[in-house]
């Protein structure tokens, strides 16, 4: 113990020369009076874990007296591996944080229902202001996060901010063939075509990729343009609600009209050739080629091309553009951020100090958290402006990108906290920032599906049918894609299968779990 | 009765007490069985339970064969198995008797530096990655800037999307299978070649043989005991296709026919965590391979005398 104290006093002492601010002398947030340490797993992006040498979390540690101290190992390239490890030893630390692929969500009420982890509600009703405060005032998130017994098994990390992806397109060839944005189907047609005849990149050749995607969840985005969805959440092949009915987008028959004009367009070499092949580095090559001329994609990072182009393509202009008006003359962004991550932290059933540990996880959601953990420690990273935090610029200008830096210091890392756009605002950039001001004004998100969690029985159901048809959807939407089978002739045949696979049984478990979340709260 | 076994007992025990320096060499090696082979079995139960990684193997409840119900009630699980035994057939028909040949090709080759060379060039394929060969294919076979499409086109033909091709994934697997270990796997039967006694070679050579009837008389039968070893092992590899370079290599339009058991139990049991599932899989895949095994090993002791046991 008196080891801990003189490190910890060394550490508060580093602390304090780091932020030796005296405007910052708060109330006090200590939550122990003597240092209190507490285990953690904590492995994230599959490569890094909690340290104790970040300067957030000596900040931290200095504000409320908890010493949180890691066991993650290292030695695995895999976050999900060292969860699985960890659960299958049975030797759980007192806290159990992080992500996976996959996402966490579903681990922590699976293990907390056997009694891996404890339940929050109790514990956040009586100890946790901040935390119940959030919760008050976003019961979806609450719902989205709760077991099937409405239990809260973890504390999620909270992004912010609504948009993720948006149509982008070449406005220089646009410009150069006399072209305005497209704003129909028809339009979208017309443009792709002539991105294919007239020679846009002028280098005589026909070598244009009209349209281009980077991710599977947006190789087949045009299927917007009659109305059809490609997934219910940011998450591949969700499903999605339809006035309150759960139901899969592949099985709908506004998706039978879309896939088979994106197949009829595929097979005019109006969509990449290898659009289910190339890859993670279709955007890089495409647009660094001057090659693409359209795509669905982040709006952040897609924008930074105009600003690694310039000089190398002569006047490339990459910009944002409202998604077309579909068929039936609406317009909707089928893409949009989690709402809540599945990833976060979690309470195991051996901490001997449950209230010490929810008193430390509501600090991280108190105004002071919030700061430390979106934008890191005053000083280092940034610097009160007008009672609000900005990054300094040794931060903004700095090579790497700012979240990485914020990774290093220990800010940004998913632990159960809520993120601020603001912090994403400053260093995005100035056409990305006018994109998502676009989709502000025209607010035509559709609304995300949270997910459900599914009891043992449904979940039993699940199970047994799901992965089979996802897979089989899947299959037959690249095979169609491709034209090997005509949607036209397939589509009774598809359906059919889907029965005989159980897609009926998946959707009525769904369903029922559906409604006992987010029904009977309205 | 009793008494048999107490004499083997004691033999044993007079045996160990002569001869314990050989016992002990022998030891690491069954030590090695019994940890990395034995010991894992008991994993099996898995299969017949409803496993949670948290509760472990003793605490899950047990459901029987609940597991391989759904298995065998799974269209998908059903069309992998028949397309692991295509993908092994054909790989047998077309890809087995390929390092035979090479071997006794590279028996005919006279000049010693050549034939050094060429065994090189062989081999090497062997010792690249998978994860490469399968980086090689994919960029020789694309559409737009392949080798191979280019040739097509410049040949007058339509390019072909080979990777989305159901019809084309099981040339391109084995043909790419075989360009990667054909030659290594050469090196058994030019070992076997080696073993031929000279002196068959001479009588046949005075008796006015030529080289085709003395590789078609004598080098053949006499490796034939290698080849039908060979093939006991294959056979009982027929249910197990290597899953990486599938993996690798197929994209959903392909599943059709590139779906094996092993890729359908990575993708249930480690992508969608239904370990208890993946495991009845793979026991059930095993118990074939066991099954496949012992009759090739029957059939070939009936018919050539020749089997592993």
């Amino acid at each position: 113990m008196s080891a801990l104290h003189k490190g910890a006093s060394v550490l508060a002492l580093i602390a304090a020369m780091i932020t030796a601010s005296p405007g910052l002398a708060q109330e006090t947030t200590k939550i122990v009076d003597d240092p209190l340490e507490l285990t953690i797993h904590f492995h994230f992006r599959d490569k890094y874990v909690y340290s104790e040498k970040w300067p957030v979390e000596q900040k931290a540690a200095e504000l409320t007296n908890i010493h949180v101290r890691n066991v993650a190992s290292l030695a695995t390239t895999s976050s999900r591996d060292a969860f699985n490890l960890l659960i299958a030893s049975g030797d759980l630390p007192d806290i159990v944080g992080g992500d996976a692929s996959g996402g966490l969500k579903e681990d922590f009420i699976r293990y907390g229902l056997e009694g891996a982890f404890i339940p929050l509600d109790d514990l956040i009703e009586e100890h946790a202001p901040h935390l119940k405060a959030f919760f008050d005032s976003h019961p979806d998130i609450r719902r989205a996060i709760s077991g099937p017994d409405g239990k809260l098994y973890f504390i999620p990390y909270v992004p912010d901010g609504k948009f993720s992806r948006g149509w982008f397109i070449r406005q220089d060839w646009l410009d150069k063939l006399g072209l305005k944005q497209p704003e129909t189907p028809e339009e979208v047609h017309e443009v792709l075509k002539a991105f294919r005849d007239k020679d846009p990149n002028g280098n005589g050749v026909k070598d244009e990729v009209p349209y281009f995607a980077r991710e599977e969840v947006d190789a087949i985005r045009l299927i917007n343009l009659w109305d059809a969805r490609v997934s219910g959440s940011e998450r591949y092949g969700d499903f999605a609600v339809y006035d309150g009915q759960l139901r899969h987008p592949w099985a709908e028959e506004n998706y039978k009209t879309g896939i088979s004009h994106v197949a009829q367009w595929y097979k005019e070499g109006l969509i990449d050739k290898e659009i289910f092949t190339r890859g993670a580095r279709a955007r890089e090559y495409l647009l660094g080629n001057n090659l693409g001329g359209m795509t669905h994609d982040w709006f952040a990072s897609t924008s930074t091309y105009n600003d690694a182009l310039t000089g190398k393509i002569d006047g490339f202009a990459l910009r944002p553009m409202l998604p077309p008006k579909t068929v039936s003359g609406q317009r909707f962004e089928d893409a949009r951020r989690l709402q809540v991550q599945p990833a976060g932290w979690a309470i195991t059933a051996t901490n001997e100090h449950p209230v010490e540990t929810i008193k430390y996880f509501d600090f991280w959601f108190s105004e002071q958290g919030r700061i430390l953990s979106n934008f890191g420690v005053e000083g280092l990273t940034y610097e009160m402006v007008d009672g609000k935090p900005h990054f300094t610029k040794e931060v903004l200008g700095n090579k790497d990108p700012v979240n990485a830096q914020l990774w290093a210091v220990g800010a940004q890392v998913p632990r159960g906290f809520w993120m601020t756009y603001e912090y994403e605002r400053q260093w995005t950039n100035k056409i990305a920032l006018e994109g998502i001001d676009l989709y502000e004004e025209c607010n035509c998100l559709k609304d995300e599906f949270l997910g459900v969690s599914l009891n043992a029985d449904e979940k039993a159901v699940f199970d047994r049918y799901w992965p089979s048809i996802l897979t089989y959807m899947t299959e037959m939407q690249q095979t169609w894609v491709l034209g090997a089978q005509d949607v036209d002739t397939g589509w009774d045949a598809y359906k059919k299968r889907l029965g005989e696979l159980g897609y009926d049984k998946v959707i009525a478990v769904m369903q029922s779990a559906y409604e006992r979340q987010y029904e009977a709260a309205r | 009765m009793k008494q048999s076994f107490r004499n083997t007992l004691h033999s044993f025990a007079e045996d160990f007490r002569l001869d314990w320096q050989l016992y002990l060499l022998l030891a690491p090696m069954v030590i090695w069985f019994v940890l990395f082979l034995y010991k894992p079995m008991y994993g099996l139960l898995i299969a017949f339970k409803d496993f949670s990684i948290f509760r472990g193997i003793e605490r899950s409840p047990w459901v029987g064969f609940a597991h391989f119900e759904v298995l065998f009630q799974n269209d998908m699980f059903i069309r992998a198995f028949w397309n692991t035994i295509a993908i092994s057939g054909l790989g047998l028909i077309f890809a087995f008797p390929i390092p035979i040949i090479l071997a006794l090709m590279f028996n005919e080759v006279q000049n010693a530096v050549a034939k050094r060379w060429a065994q090189t060039i062989v081999y090497l394929p062997h010792f690249i990655s998978v994860v490469i060969v399968a980086g090689i294919v994919i960029n020789f076979l694309s559409p737009s800037t392949g080798v191979v499409n280019l040739l097509l086109t410049s040949l007058g033909f339509e390019p072909i999307y080979f990777l989305t091709r159901p019809e084309w994934f099981r040339p391109v697997f084995i043909g790419s299978s075989v360009w990667k270990e054909a030659g290594f796997e050469s090196i058994v039967y030019l070992a076997a070649i080696a073993g031929v006694s000279p002196t068959l070679y001479e009588s046949a050579r005075v008796d006015g043989a030529s080289r085709w009837q003395m590789m078609w008389r004598i080098t053949l039968p006499c490796i034939l005991p290698t080849i039908i070893i060979m093939l006991i092992i294959r056979i009982g590899n027929l249910v197990e296709v290597g899953f990486e370079y599938i993996i690798l290599l197929y994209r959903p339009p392909t599943y059709e026919t590139a779906d094996v058991v092993s890729t359908f139990i990575y993708r249930t049991g480690l992508q969608g965590t239904q370990y208890d599932l993946a495991t009845a899989a793979g026991l059930f895949n095993a118990v074939i391979a066991f099954a496949l095994v012992y009759s090739a090993n029957r059939i070939s002791r009936r018919l050539s005398s020749t089997s592993l046991w």
